[in-house]
């Protein structure tokens, strides 16, 4: 039996799952029947681009000089290796560069 | 279905398997880099006094990492249930422009299987489903291999979160090692995937640029949205009239 003081945290996280899942949804079904122009599947062509890229932004304007070498150099990894290595290269320079630069 | 030969039905079966396990193969780094931020939430979430079963199903139900961290961010007990509600959309608006970039790429999929399978589009699953459809030249996304993709990365995130959240107090800060560079580096080696040249691409560099200045001078989880936005807007400028 949930007393009152679950109430308002359920809710909150009920209404969270349905929002985020309707923003999951929304633009489907709006393009779902729709032929794009040549222009506009162009256009979307860039479109996952942008947003991972304004999903990271913050990385780029970090304000420790460690970050924003750390930045730099998993810049240049990812630019010649998959994945994992990538990742794993990252997270040992990101730290090392915290200890070591602050 | 089951009035079908083993012989004809064989084949697409394995079809698929082999496309969720390739799926499922390429999440691994993902995977990894899911743990430290599932963790890093829970022990936030924990910390900000959210009991410790809510965490796995918030984070199951909602899967969407951004709109989790904002609303522990905003956490209180009791929670304001319209603050966190919205901010959460606000985080989440992108994917609207995700789902319609997969809506051409899904049309060989049934209505309510594709709305199923879109419970589980994270950025991840989403930009490696389209990073595949590029590498193999295609004009339609693996649906099993996607979802062998997505649900490895939902298992993970509700797992760790879960974990996080138990072991929160004993982690301390466990942000200082570096491990939330992770992120970055998966969503460049993504980015990597899709680069098309410079004159392609300069979207995006739109795009870095407004949501760094949104992120630095427009308080709250603006900066995804309006640099989303920005670079569209740029990439309906850049392209000529008739293409």
């Amino acid at each position: 039996m949930p007393d009152a003081t679950l109430f308002l945290p359920l809710a909150t996280v009920a209404l969270m799952a349905l929002t985020t899942y309707a923003t999951r949804i929304v633009g489907f079904l709006v393009l779902r029947d729709r032929t794009l122009s040549p222009r506009m599947r162009a256009v979307m062509e860039s479109l996952p681009g942008c947003v991972l890229i304004s999903v990271i932004a913050p990385s780029f304007v970090a304000d420790r000089p460690a970050d924003l070498i750390a930045l730099a150099l998993t810049l240049l990894v990812a630019m010649r290796f998959s994945l994992l290595p990538t990742v794993i290269l990252s997270i040992v320079a990101t730290g090392a560069l915290r200890y070591l630069v602050g | 279905m089951s009035g079908m030969s083993s012989s004809t039905a064989s084949s697409p079966q394995s079809y698929v398997k082999l496309e969720v396990a390739r799926g499922m193969r390429a999440s691994l780094p993902v995977m990894l880099g899911f743990v430290p931020f599932a963790m890093v939430l829970g022990a936030q979430a924990a910390q900000k006094g959210m009991p410790a079963f809510l965490v796995p199903l918030m984070t199951g139900l909602n899967f969407a990492g951004g709109s989790e961290f904002t609303a522990v961010r905003l956490w209180t007990s009791p929670p304001h249930l319209a603050l966190i509600v919205a901010m959460s959309c606000l985080v989440n608006a992108r994917h609207i422009l995700m789902g319609a970039a997969l809506a051409p790429l899904m049309r060989h999929v049934p209505l309510r299987r594709a709305l199923a399978s879109l419970f589980l589009m994270c950025d991840e699953s989403w930009a490696m489903a389209l990073a595949d459809v590029k590498s193999r030249g295609v004009d339609r996304i693996s649906l099993p291999y996607y979802l062998g993709v997505a649900v490895n990365l939902w298992l993970t995130w509700i797992a760790f979160t879960a974990l996080g959240a138990v072991l929160g107090p004993v982690l301390g800060d466990i942000e200082q090692y570096g491990f939330d560079m992770a992120f970055t580096a998966v969503f460049l080696v993504l980015l990597k995937g899709m680069w098309r040249g410079w004159r392609k691409s300069l979207p995006w560099l739109v795009s870095l640029v407004a949501a760094a200045l949104t992120y630095l001078y427009v308080p709250g989880a603006w900066y995804v949205a309006a640099g989303a936005c920005t670079g569209l807007l740029a990439a309906i400028l850049m392209e000529p009239r008739d293409a």
